[in-house]
């Protein structure tokens, strides 16, 4: 047991004498507040100015500021263990505080946090939503695309007035194109020509073969050569119109083939013509 | 004065001569007057907040903080022994704040990760999106 109740007077005495010293020299001396008093006010100030943190442990910051006011007591001497103690328990207490507002901000904090979470994955399922729909569209379109293309194709050929055969198709210029035994074109019919030199600029793949055919007047060789001089006509305004000429073949058929008969001028009307052969490239348009 | 009575009393008069005594000498003073006894609720409270932080497992968080508040119970304990009661009491009294300082300090930092972590995991998602937008919504 505690040794002084055994002899208490001496205690009384010696206790007596003691603080009363003590009480002088602390007289004598102006009172200075302990060391890292200071740093520690300095601290709970910077704690206590932190708008985020100040609010969030009101007890805590109580009891620290509490701590730090009895740290900040005079010290009684050199050898004043209770003043270091009492700097060491305000600067625990301070940080105490701190630690306990900063746990309490993380958990206020944390609701926005996993609200912006849901958000976030909103925003992700929502775009997710939003590139399977246009993905959707954009194949849509492009399945319309398609269509409207072959629908285009179709239209342009039934333009070109051409005819679906095996060979391909088939345009047929009628001789009113040509002055009866001259090769140039006459001015006047050329809409079908450019109708087929716009279809050729679209379709880059295709190339044609032109033919020309006479009715029987006149020799076998002379029929033969106005032909092949209709058909290069032809070829000559394709190129004019940019057309490549490696695209083009011509050939004169003179009166060998025939569409209609020739014993009568309507028959040998019929069968002075250029044929225009346009090939099918990879599936045959003309089959549509 | 009270001095004259008998030895033969109970302690508790005696502790009243020597506080009377402490007090006629200076009221701040009282505690250096070695009448004080052994810090019995301090020691129970500094035991009670390092078995709070043990549990909380601020160790790892804050192992210099348990280390010391281990050390200074260690050291309040030898105080008693060596019957320093105002030494004991003060190192109990640190070994208390250090501990709950610990639990503390532990509890913040790992309510902050868990928000870190959720930051982090929200900035991927951001990105995620952005990059995605970026290549033209194709996956």
């Amino acid at each position: 047991m505690n040794t002084f109740t055994r002899n208490p007077g001496t205690f009384v005495r010696l206790a007596a004498v003691a603080s009363s010293g003590l009480l002088l020299a602390a007289c004598a001396s102006s009172p200075t507040a302990p060391a890292g008093a200071a740093a520690v006010r300095a601290e709970l100030t910077r704690l206590q100015s932190d708008s985020q943190l100040a609010t969030r442990a009101p007890k805590a910051i109580h009891d620290a500021e509490v701590a730090v006011a009895a740290a900040e007591r005079p010290e009684r001497g050199d050898a004043d263990a209770d003043a270091a103690h009492r700097v060491y328990m305000a600067e625990r207490k301070v940080a105490l505080a701190r630690a306990l507002a900063t746990a309490r901000l993380a958990e206020d904090q944390r609701p926005q946090l996993a609200q912006q979470r849901d958000e976030a994955r909103l925003t992700a399922r929502t775009e997710e939503a939003v590139a399977a729909r246009d993905e959707a569209m954009t194949a849509r379109a492009a399945t319309t695309v398609a269509q409207q293309e072959s629908i285009d194709l179709q239209r342009e050929i039934d333009a070109l007035r051409a005819r679906p055969t095996d060979k391909g198709l088939v345009l047929t210029l009628g001789d009113v194109l040509f002055t009866t035994g001259r090769a140039d074109l006459k001015q006047g019919a050329l809409a079908d020509v450019d109708r087929l030199v716009a279809f050729l600029n679209k379709y880059p793949d295709r190339t044609v073969t032109i033919e020309g055919h006479t009715d029987s007047v006149g020799s076998a060789a002379s029929n033969e050569t106005l032909s092949h001089n209709r058909a290069d006509a032809v070829q000559s305004y394709l190129m004019q119109r940019g057309i490549d000429a490696s695209r083009i073949q011509t050939r004169g058929m003179g009166e060998t083939v025939t569409v209609a008969s020739n014993a009568t001028p309507g028959g040998r009307q019929q069968n002075r013509r250029v044929e225009i052969i346009v090939s099918n490239p990879q599936s045959p348009v003309g089959t549509m | 004065m009270t001095l004259a009575q008998p030895a033969v009393h109970a302690t508790r008069p005696k502790h009243s001569l020597i506080f009377a005594a402490c007090i006629a000498a200076g009221a701040t003073f009282a505690a250096g007057c070695a009448g004080t006894p052994e810090p019995t609720e301090q020691l129970v409270a500094a035991r009670q907040a390092l078995t709070a932080a043990e549990q909380a497992q601020a160790v790892e968080h804050a192992a210099d903080l348990m280390t010391e508040s281990r050390t200074k119970l260690g050291l309040a304990e030898a105080a008693v022994r060596d019957d320093e009661m105002e030494r004991a009491a003060r190192l109990a009294d640190e070994a208390r704040i250090d501990a709950e300082l610990a639990t503390a300090q532990a509890a913040a930092m790992k309510a902050e990760a868990v928000n870190d972590e959720m930051r982090r995991s929200n900035e991927t998602l951001l990105k995620e999106m952005q990059r995605q937008n970026g290549a033209g919504g194709t996956r």
